[in-house]
């Protein structure tokens, strides 16, 4: 179920906007760091087929992301950096219920699922209420519960922790780290990523960096010059 | 993400939602068909009646309205001026009975099965090669989710304009609304997408 991305780069407008690179991703815990407009959410959609490769391929678990696209979608999970944006319907349940729909589960087995993940994230008594009414923390798991239920293997988070105060930053990194399947974070908060296997830093549209958490973290304090 | 679905169980709720969307067509269709004043006035009363016991409260049934009646009332006014008093009254309470029946099913039918209803009703497009019918059914949801949070930036905009000092212009506040809400609609098609809701 690894990650391979073959001389894979992304470009937009008639702009490379990340340069090309060959990459192989199996680890349970991988960070991705680097400054804003730096390429990093341009690669973490790669993954999931959001972002088509110019040139080169990328494929996860031997899928190919163009080519077997809807597949791909079922396997990799994705969290926008705005979890507003994430929520489609209103109500909680109903939003996670939405990404179960053509997946010929009956209204039973949906509600059992949505029921059993909410269970799982301790957010059970968010099922009825309605998105506007959570707080930041509660609105990233929602978040989180509603593509946690589609069952993927791989979940792509960007910046889960953006904009949430303490305690919510507390709760969502807590739940986040008990999460079964393999991650890929992006984030600015490098506290999240430096207990992580193995972290990737992108500068100016380019991997500067694959390597050990504190390393990585090293060489982009010297880029960013903090 | 605010919706215009009330969570009450009034008398409306209790009815299938499949029967209510019917009658509003039904009701839709036969307003246009009327061009009587005391007919149409029966079917507006109507309709303030089921709105105004649809479980909102009286300021926020109120509130809900403003932005169609202001529509409304510039409808009845331009007929009143290119055409006769009797058919700006016409157009006036047409309008309005359709705008509280609408207002009605809006609050008492979730989007769920608002999108469950216009997919089943869709599928004969889908039989007939011609469209997806889930499409048809999260479009159609899409709308109405996305109402309350335009007139949302709508305010927002007005305010962050008049905290700046500038008068709230409909020009200079159309622009950012029409920028913001067009980022959002891709933002939020990434994300249908990336929920595997729509087949590539």
């Amino acid at each position: 179920m690894d990650i391979r991305f073959n001389g894979a780069g992304a470009r937009f407008a008639g702009r490379q906007v990340l340069e090309p690179l060959s990459l192989t991703l199996g680890e349970r815990r991988i960070g991705i760091i680097g400054l804003n407009g730096s390429g990093k959410t341009t690669f973490a959609r790669m993954i999931n087929g959001q972002v088509p490769p110019t040139p080169g391929s990328v494929s996860v678990g031997g899928l190919d992301t163009v080519k077997d696209g809807r597949q791909v979608l079922g396997r990799v999970g994705f969290i926008f950096q705005n979890p507003q944006n994430q929520i489609i319907l209103p109500i909680v349940k109903d939003d996670i219920a939405f990404g179960l729909k053509h997946r010929g589960l009956s209204k039973a087995e949906t509600a059992a699922a949505t029921e059993a993940v909410l269970a799982r994230l301790g957010i059970a008594h968010l099922a009825e209420r309605r998105a506007h009414e959570l707080s930041g923390g509660e609105l990233q798991l929602a978040a989180l519960a509603a593509v946690l239920v589609t069952g993927p293997d791989w979940l792509i988070l960007d910046e889960p922790t953006n904009q949430l105060d303490l305690k919510n930053r507390k709760r969502v990194a807590e739940t986040i780290a008990a999460l079964d399947q393999r991650l890929i974070v992006i984030s600015h908060d490098l506290a999240l990523v430096e207990d992580f296997e193995r972290v990737l830093l992108f500068h100016e549209g380019r991997l500067a960096a694959d390597d050990t958490p504190g390393k990585a973290i090293a060489h982009y304090r010297e880029i960013a010059g903090a | 993400m605010k919706a215009l679905y009330v969570d009450r169980q009034t008398w409306q709720h209790r009815l299938p939602p499949r029967l209510k969307l019917i009658v509003l067509v039904t009701v839709s269709v036969a307003v246009f068909l009327l061009d009587r004043p005391l007919p149409l006035a029966i079917a507006a009363l109507a309709g303030a009646a089921c709105y105004f016991s649809a479980g909102m409260g009286l300021r926020e049934a109120l509130r809900r309205l403003i932005p169609a009646l202001v529509t409304i009332v510039a409808v009845a006014l331009f007929t009143l001026l290119f055409q006769s008093a009797a058919e700006a009254v016409t157009a006036l309470l047409r309008l309005t009975a359709l705008m509280l029946f609408a207002g009605a099913v809006t609050a008492t039918v979730s989007i769920t099965q608002f999108m469950d209803e216009i997919t089943l009703a869709a599928t004969p497009l889908e039989k007939a090669g011609l469209a997806r019918a889930a499409d048809i059914g999260l479009a159609s949801a899409l709308v109405v989710r996305f109402v309350p949070e335009i007139l949302g930036r709508y305010e927002a905009i007005s305010q962050a304009q008049a905290a700046r000092g500038v008068r709230p212009r409909a020009l200079a506040t159309l622009m950012p609304l029409i920028i913001l809400t067009l980022r959002d609609a891709d933002s939020i098609a990434a994300a249908i997408d990336a929920r595997g809701f729509r087949q590539p």
